[in-house]
């Protein structure tokens, strides 16, 4: 079964780890994952700024490595991405900042990514809120 | 056939970004003609109400986006009576035409979607 | 064209899992997770309200939140997942419905 993975919530919060679990069950399982969409504050899943204290999880870097390792189709959406400061060499080149810090295996794109997705799968799992 | 989503919008248009960026995904949804529905509930009916000033918030005004679903196509618009009743807003007038809509109907919504979208 | 409901706020800080059962349709599943399986607190409020609900619902909850939380869940008739069982569920009902 084809899947769309829906994130909403910063790496900080306990659905981007449950997230992360789910979509490695789904591999696990034999089924596709045909997107990760990262939405709303979920954007900032994507940073490679992000640091984290050395005894709690990064989930963050294990996402990038899941995606990395799976070569899954990670897009996170461009218009919550610049509002919230993550930006790829175009868009930081664009909007003149210093910053490029769009982790590698993501790409920045629309919503219209979103909807692409969801006509391809067979079912959408978002993680958002807390 | 297209895959329909229907959108649960739950957020006040006050609360942040949130109801913004639910809207977004339905005027994405109306930008290549996939079928989308939208259903106001829980704190998201007060995105209808008439009347707002978010101007004295120092914000944009929703309502703008609001009013442009239907020419994006999205036509499907409905509202939890339930939700409005329980915020004294039972016999309120909208902002936008969206049918009101009990909890047997929603479940009936529910079903009709391919997939159901909660922001 | 049963769908399966996710709940994860706790009870007492949204409306989630009451909007939640207010839309239930018979064969629905509920998945509580995160803050949401404060709810499965034998003698909460909402434990009473779920002990509501229409019996072909089924009340599952992942096993991990559970734990975390030292929720006696053998008060309540709710099946542990771990995750390859949480697809399996997204898998038999026809659509999932976040309720984020």
């Amino acid at each position: 079964m084809k899947f769309v993975i829906n994130v909403l919530s910063s790496s900080n919060a306990p659905a981007t780890r449950r997230a992360l679990r789910f979509a490695q069950a789904v591999l696990a399982a034999g089924h596709e994952i045909v997107r990760v969409f990262f939405y709303q504050d979920g954007v900032l899943t994507a940073s490679n700024n992000l640091v984290v204290a050395q005894d709690q999880q990064d989930i963050a870097k294990q996402w990038q490595a899941f995606i990395t390792e799976n070569k899954l189709d990670a897009v996170v959406c461009i218009a919550a991405a610049l509002r919230r400061g993550v930006l790829d060499q175009a868009e930081a080149q664009r909007y003149q900042r210093e910053a490029v810090n769009l982790a590698d295996g993501y790409q920045l794109s629309g919503l219209g990514q979103l909807h692409d997705a969801l006509q391809q799968a067979d079912r959408c799992i978002s993680f958002g809120g807390e | 056939m297209a895959k329909s989503v229907l959108l649960i919008s739950r957020q006040a248009p006050w609360a942040g970004i949130g109801a913004a960026e639910a809207l977004d995904i339905a005027l994405a949804a109306g930008a290549f003609d996939l079928p989308l529905s939208i259903l106001f509930m829980d704190d998201g009916v007060l995105q209808l109400l008439d009347q707002q000033q978010p101007q004295a918030l120092e914000q944009k005004d929703l309502s703008a986006n609001l009013q442009a679903l239907p020419m994006f196509g999205i036509e499907q618009l409905y509202v939890a009576q339930h939700c409005l009743t329980v915020r004294g807003l039972a016999d309120n007038p909208l902002a936008l035409t969206a049918e009101r809509v009990d909890d047997q109907r929603i479940q009936q919504l529910i079903r009709q979607h391919d997939y159901v979208m909660t922001l | 064209m049963t769908t399966l409901h996710i709940i994860n706020a706790a009870p007492t800080q949204t409306t989630q899992l009451s909007s939640c059962l207010r839309v239930l349709s018979a064969g629905d599943g509920i998945v509580f997770c995160g803050e949401a399986v404060q709810a499965l607190r034998a003698g909460s409020l909402a434990a009473q309200q779920l002990q509501g609900i229409d019996h072909s619902c089924k009340v599952y909850a992942l096993e991990e939140d559970v734990l975390a939380r030292a929720i006696d869940a053998e008060a309540l008739p709710v099946t542990l997942l771990d995750y390859p069982a949480f697809v399996a569920l997204c898998v038999a009902y026809s659509r999932v419905s976040s309720w984020t």
